[in-house]
C-alpha cells in the first residue's frame, strides 16, 4: 500500500501534460522524418531501376552511332531521340521543354573517334533543382546510359581492333570519355553534378544545423536568463536599482547572442570533425568542391576541362559577398525574432517546471523547419504545407541561402519582408513586456503549468 | 520631514478588482514605518509600486520630491528594495555580488569601494564572502542582501518581509541592524510583514492593511492605547474585525 502511494505520487509528478506532450511530439517528429526519408529512398530505388528507355540527342552524323542505337533498339531498349538546335553547350532549354532531369548527348565526331580507335566523347547533362537531400537525389544522373554505350564500344573495339597498340589498350579499357554538364538556374556549365551536390550538401545540411543550434541555444539562454531572475526575484532587485530596463534587456540579449555564437561555433567545429570521421574526409572535400566519385566516374573516365569554381559561378551557384551578407541578415533577423519571442515567453515562467513547458513551442518552431529544409526544398512542396512552413518565421532563415542560390528572388524578398514585420511585432511586444507591469504579472494559464493542475494525477504537492 | 509621501495609491490587476485602493501614508526621515497585514492584503503590491516595479492605476507616491509615476528613474536613485524571499546570483561570489550591485549606484571607483566596505562590515560574513553564493544558507543570503540594501545609505530602504524564513538568531540580528541604522544614521525604512510581534519591536509607526485598504495608521503605543490592546496582534484583530 505504502509503495503504491509513493509510486503514484512519483508518477504524478513526472507524468505532467508537458512530459506527455513532449513524448507525443518526439514520436510524431520521427514518424514525419521517417516518411520524408522513405520518400527519398523510394526515389533512389526508382532511379536504380532501368525501365528500358534511354533518352538522348544524337549530333553525330557518322554511321557507328546510328548502328549503335539500332542495335539497342533490337535488344529491346526504347531509344527516345530528341532534336537540338541550340548554341554551343547550352542544354537547359532541352531539359526544360522535355521535363527531363538528365540527358545524354552524342556529339559530332563520336563515330569518327571510335572508328579510328580513339576514346569516343560523350556529354551528359544533369539538372540540379534544389538543396534538400531529396532534391539532390532527384537531380541525380541516370548512370545506365553511358555504361551501355561504354560496353557497346568495348565490344566494338574487341571485334574491330585485333592488333592493338599500347595507346589502343588504354582506349579499350576506357572506350568513352564522358564530359559532364550541370544545368541550374537556366544556365549550363561544364561541371559534374556531384560537385554541385557536394557544395549544396554544405548548404542543405551544415548551414541549417548551424542555424538550428544558434536559434535553440540563444532562445534557451535568454529564456533561462529572464525566468531564473524572475523566479529567484533577483530581477526585482535589479530593476529597482538605478538602471534602465532597456539597458538590462539589451545586455541580456547581447550576452545571449555572444554565448550562442560561441556555442554554435564550437558545436559546428566538433560536428565537422564528426562528419569528417564518418565519411572518411569525403564530406569536407565535397564542401570544398573537390573531385567527387560516383559509379559513373568509376566506370568511365571523366574529362573536366573547366575550373570548378568558375563553373559554379557560371551556374550562378557560387556564393557572392552580397549573398553572404543577405544570409547573415536573415540569420540575424531570425535570431532577433527568437530572442524577442523567448524573452516574452520566459517572462511567463513562475517556477522551474513551467520553464521546460515554455521552451517547447520555441523548440518546435525551430526544429520543424530545420528537419524539413534538410531533406526537402520547401519551394517544391504543395501550396498548403509551403504556406504553413513559411508562416514559421525561422523557416525563412533556413531557406535564405537556397533561395539566393537558385534565384528564387520572390521567395527570398517575401521572406525577408515577412520576417521584418514579424520582428517589428515581437520586438514591440518584448519591449512592452519588459517596460510595463506585464514583466511581473504575466504567467502561464494554470491548466498549462506543468506539475500543477496539469498532472495526470490531480494537483501537485 | 517626509521622505516618502503616498497619496491615494490604487492598483487594479483585473477590471473591477482593486488589489490596493486609495492608500495614503507618509514615512518621515529616520523613521521605521511598517505595513502590516495578512497574506494577500496588498502590502507587496503597495511596496512594488513605490519601488517603481509596478505602475499605479491611480494616485502617486513621492520619494524625496520625485514622483514614482513621472520620475521613476530619479526615485530608484533614492531607494533600495529587498523583495520577500529574494535570491542573489548564485554563480557569483558574495563579494562580487556586492561590487556588482554597488556598480549600479555609482560609477566612481572610490565610492564603490566605500559602499562595499560598508556592506562587508555590516553583513558579518567574513571570509565566506569569497565563496560562491550557491553555498550560502538562507540566513547568509538574507544578511548579504540586507547589507546590499543599506550599503548606499538610501533615503528610503524598502524591505519586504525582511526576516521571513529565518531562525530566531538571524531574525534578531537583522531587526537590530535595522533599528541601529535608523537611530544612528537616520535612515528611513518602509517594512512590510505579517509578523506583528516583530513589527512591534522594530517599528516607530505602522499602517494596518487588509483587502487592499489601509485601515489604520499611527504610532504603535498610540494605536494600542486607542484600541485598548496589549499588543499589535490584538490591535489588528480589532481593526479588521477578525
Amino acid at each position: 500500500m505504502g509503495f503504491g502511494n509513493l509510486l503514484k505520487k512519483e508518477l504524478g509528478q513526472l507524468l505532467t501534460r508537458q512530459a506527455i506532450f513532449s513524448m507525443i511530439f518526439t514520436m510524431a517528429l520521427f514518424i514525419m522524418l521517417g516518411q520524408v526519408m522513405g520518400n527519398t529512398m523510394g526515389k533512389l530505388d526508382e532511379l536504380d531501376k532501368n525501365d528500358g528507355t534511354i533518352t538522348l540527342i544524337n549530333l553525330d552524323t557518322g554511321d557507328l552511332s546510328k548502328k549503335m542505337l539500332d542495335d539497342f533498339r533490337a535488344e529491346g531498349t526504347e531509344v527516345k531521340l530528341l532534336s537540338y538546335s541550340g548554341n554551343g553547350d547550352d542544354y537547359s532549354s532541352v531539359l526544360e521543354e522535355n521535363d527531363l532531369k538528365s540527358i545524354l548527348i552524342i556529339p559530332e565526331g563520336f563515330s569518327a573517334d571510335a572508328e579510328s580507335g580513339k576514346s569516343a566523347k560523350l556529354k551528359f547533362v544533369t539538372k540540379v533543382t534544389g538543396t534538400g537531400l531529396a532534391n539532390m537525389i532527384d537531380s541525380g544522373t541516370d548512370g545506365g546510359t553511358p555504361e551501355m554505350i561504354s560496353d557497346y564500344l568495348q565490344k566494338y573495339y574487341h571485334d574491330n581492333f585485333l592488333d592493338v597498340t599500347e595507346e589502343q589498350i588504354e582506349t579499350y579499357e576506357a572506350p568513352s570519355t564522358v564530359v559532364q554538364f550541370t544545368v541550374a538556374n537556366g544556365r549550363t556549365a561544364e561541371i559534374a553534378p556531384e560537385m554541385v551536390s557536394g557544395m549544396l550538401m554544405a548548404v542543405s545540411v551544415v548551414m541549417p544545423m548551424a542555424i538550428f543550434f544558434l536559434l535553440m541555444m540563444a532562445s534557451q539562454m535568454i529564456m533561462t536568463a529572464i525566468s531564473t531572475e524572475k523566479i529567484d526575484k533577483t530581477l526585482e532587485t535589479l530593476l529597482s536599482s538605478p538602471v534602465s530596463r532597456i539597458g538590462v534587456l539589451v545586455a541580456k540579449v547581447v550576452a545571449a547572442i555572444v554565448v550562442a555564437l560561441l556555442n554554435a561555433l564550437t558545436t559546428m567545429i566538433g560536428f565537422a570533425f564528426y562528419l569528417n570521421g564518418m565519411t572518411g574526409n569525403k564530406m569536407v572535400s565535397m564542401m570544398n568542391v573537390g573531385p567527387a566519385s560516383s559509379e559513373i566516374n568509376e566506370a568511365i573516365n571523366e574529362a573536366v576541362t573547366t575550373n570548378p569554381v568558375e563553373a559554379l559561378m557560371q551556374l550562378g551557384i557560387g556564393i557572392s559577398g552580397g549573398q553572404i551578407f543577405l544570409v547573415f541578415l536573415e540569420l540575424f533577423i531570425g535570431l532577433a525574432i527568437g530572442l524577442c519571442a523567448s524573452l516574452i515567453i520566459g517572462a511567463m515562467a513562475t517556477d522551474i517546471q513551467s520553464l521546460s513547458t515554455l521552451l517547447m513551442p520555441v523548440m518546435i518552431l525551430t526544429m520543424v523547419p530545420f528537419f524539413i529544409t534538410m531533406f526537402m526544398d520547401i519551394n517544391s512542396m504543395g501550396i498548403v504545407p509551403k504556406m504553413i512552413l513559411y508562416a514559421i518565421p525561422f523557416t525563412h532563415t533556413y531557406t535564405a541561402l537556397n533561395n539566393l542560390i537558385f534565384q528564387n528572388h520572390a521567395a527570398f524578398i517575401g521572406g525577408l519582408v515577412y520576417q521584418l514585420v514579424f520582428l517589428g511585432a515581437t520586438m514591440y511586444a518584448a519591449v512592452k513586456v519588459f517596460t510595463t507591469d506585464l514583466l511581473f504579472t504575466m504567467k502561464l494559464p494554470e491548466k498549462q503549468a506543468a506539475g500543477k493542475s496539469g498532472s495526470l494525477f490531480g494537483k501537485g504537492k | 520631514m517626509a521622505v516618502l509621501s503616498v497619496n491615494g495609491l490604487t492598483k487594479c490587476y483585473k477590471k473591477g478588482t482593486n488589489a490596493v485602493e486609495n492608500v495614503s501614508f507618509e514615512v518621515n526621515e529616520g523613521e521605521i514605518f511598517a505595513l502590516i497585514g495578512p497574506n494577500g492584503a496588498g502590502k507587496t503590491t503597495t511596496i512594488r509600486m513605490i519601488a517603481t516595479l509596478l505602475t499605479p492605476t491611480q494616485g502617486d507616491a513621492v520619494v524625496n520630491g520625485h514622483s514614482i509615476v513621472k520620475e521613476p528613474a530619479k526615485v530608484r536613485e533614492n531607494i533600495t528594495y529587498l523583495p520577500d524571499e529574494a535570491g542573489a546570483y548564485k554563480t557569483m561570489k558574495g563579494i562580487d555580488y556586492l561590487y556588482f550591485m554597488a556598480g549600479l549606484f555609482s560609477s566612481d571607483k572610490a565610492q564603490i569601494e566605500k559602499y562595499v566596505e560598508r556592506a562587508v562590515n555590516m553583513c558579518g560574513l567574513g571570509d565566506r564572502l569569497e565563496e560562491k553564493i550557491n553555498g550560502y544558507s538562507r540566513g547568509m543570503i538574507r544578511k548579504l542582501l540586507l547589507s546590499r540594501a543599506v550599503m548606499t545609505r538610501p533615503s528610503l530602504a524598502i524591505l519586504d518581509e525582511a526576516t521571513s524564513g529565518l531562525d530566531v538568531i538571524n531574525a534578531l540580528e537583522i531587526r537590530k541592524t535595522i533599528k541601529k541604522l535608523s537611530r544612528e544614521e537616520g535612515m528611513s525604512f518602509l517594512l512590510s510583514s505579517h509578523n506583528m510581534l516583530e513589527i512591534e519591536y522594530v517599528s516607530d509607526r505602522v499602517g494596518i492593511i487588509s483587502h487592499g485598504h489601509l485601515l489604520e495608521v499611527g504610532r504603535i503605543d498610540e494605536i494600542k492605547e486607542h484600541y485598548n490592546a496589549a499588543n499589535l496582534e490584538e490591535v489588528f484583530e480589532k481593526v479588521v474585525n477578525v
